[in-house]
């Protein structure tokens, strides 16, 4: 099962890799086009301003990933809407605020302090995290249930957080755009959100596709050290995967996530070699005790 | 009064024997490691593990577990011991029962009916919610919030350099 989904991703690596990026120009100004007409109209929140010269940044990210910050931003929006459409968000505020205020903390230990880091709980009881381009980050009601720390939670977040510095998802569409240009769809004069929505593909489906698993352990790698620079306990993310580890491959509460992801075992065997004793001595709080718990 | 007192030796004993329970997580080593005198690389060595090894997992502290083997007890890895039973599980989060420390019990998923799961066609069939969307942008924390946060909770920001990929997967980036 396993190597046959493998198979079929790299197959489908493959021809995207294939299709080439030899229709993606025209197309892909219209879109960025669109997207800048809806910045400077103000949706979002705190987008950033196009960079009006061009200068140095927008045009290094656009040689490494093709997308702007605003673009990246608008993005992430609508695939954030897309799954809260799918599972809102548990309705207590107070939760929303503490994971929002580990979160903000943890983000500003990245290289991307200066996104508008969003973060929320969502109302299932499948074991997941999600992360959408420009700083959207969810956690669903049953990980976060399954946590007993903040270091923990940190841990989780950080895994994200990692997703969305090193734009992840963001190739992944960039990928898959290449594929679009051959439909046509974004060629033709659409709104703007049309142009988003036709990138993002269905609903949050976005969220169902596999990155590449050594996307996976990079986030775990940055997760063990952006926990560690906010003065956490470095192993929260390794107790968890530690603990997902047990769940059974047939329990339908991890079925997207073992789908999507390489099992725990792996990415604890992974990071073991990438930490080797770089951690020893470095404590870190791991607040069970402030650690917010939800009300059964 | 000799009844209170009586409900309250069985208690303890029920708190006892709960106790003894939830101690005994077992783990496997993944791969040959020392097993410490402290957990820390640096403490003295007080006995090793070979991969497969069955311990018994009677302590956290940060990435180090104390284990107990019939090599001896000590201190090792977290990340060389694999906790609980092999891949194929019962289906209950066996581990997050286990650790002594402070884990006790709190740790199960409990399945609750009424809420589905996230499925692949649920999320494809998901329609964009504006109003959930502006909540989450509400309940965000601005940058000087999260640090007042952290300094309440005693988190001291430091200097940690990444991590680079183990050389097996090297070439990756």
């Amino acid at each position: 099962m396993v190597s046959m989904i493998k198979k079929a991703l790299f197959f489908s690596t493959l021809l995207l890799w294939c299709s080439g990026a030899t229709h993606a120009a025209d197309s892909w100004q219209d879109l960025r086009k669109a997207i800048e007409q809806k910045g400077q109209k103000g949706a979002g929140s705190g987008q950033h301003q196009p960079n009006p010269g061009g200068g140095l940044d927008l045009g290094v990210l656009r040689t490494l990933t093709g997308f702007s910050q605003q673009e990246e931003v608008a993005i992430g929006r609508q695939a954030a809407g897309n799954i809260l459409g799918a599972a809102p968000l548990v309705k207590d505020d107070k939760l929303q605020k503490y994971v929002n205020r580990v979160g903000r903390w943890i983000a500003s230990q990245s290289e991307r302090s200066d996104l508008d880091w969003h973060f929320g709980v969502i109302e299932t009881n499948d074991l997941n995290a999600f992360a959408a381009p420009g700083g959207y980050v969810f956690v669903t009601k049953g990980l976060y249930r399954s946590l007993q720390s903040e270091s923990e939670l940190a841990g989780v977040l950080a895994h994200e957080v990692g997703h969305v510095i090193k734009k992840h998802h963001l190739k992944i569409l960039q990928q898959s755009r290449v594929v679009d240009m051959g439909s046509k769809v974004l060629t033709q004069k659409v709104g703007e959100n049309e142009h988003i929505k036709n990138l993002i593909g269905n609903g949050a489906e976005i969220f169902a596709r596999s990155l590449d698993k050594n996307a996976e352990f990079e986030a775990d790698r940055i997760a063990v050290i952006v926990a560690a620079r906010a003065g956490y306990d470095p192993f929260g993310l390794p107790t968890v995967l530690q603990d997902i580890g047990h769940v059974a491959k047939d329990d339908s509460r991890v079925s997207l996530l073992f789908k999507t992801h390489p099992h725990p075992d792996d990415r604890l065997a992974q990071l073991g070699e990438a930490i080797g004793d770089r951690l020893d001595g470095l404590k870190g709080q791991t607040l069970e005790n402030r650690f917010y718990r939800i009300k059964p | 009064m000799n009844a209170a007192r009586s409900m309250t030796a069985l208690l303890v004993a029920f708190l006892l024997a709960v106790g003894t329970t939830l101690a005994a997580e077992t783990g496997t080593a993944l791969k040959a490691d020392d097993l410490k005198a402290e957990p820390f690389r640096d403490a003295k060595k007080v006995g090793s593990l070979t991969a497969g090894d069955n311990v018994e997992i009677l302590k956290k502290q940060g990435g180090w577990f104390q284990v107990k083997s019939p090599k001896g007890s000590g201190w090792v890895h977290m990340l060389s011991i694999r906790r609980g039973e092999a891949r194929k599980g019962s289906g209950e989060i066996a581990g997050v029962l286990g650790l002594a420390s402070g884990r006790a019990g709190t740790g199960s998923v409990v399945a609750t009916t009424g809420i589905r799961g996230l499925s692949e066609e649920e999320l494809k069939a998901a329609k964009y919610n504006e109003t959930e969307l502006k909540k989450v942008e509400s309940l965000a924390a601005t940058e000087a919030e999260a640090r007042r946060f952290a300094a309440e909770g005693k988190l001291v920001a430091r200097k940690v350099e990444y991590l680079s990929a183990p050389k097996a997967t090297k070439g990756e980036r």
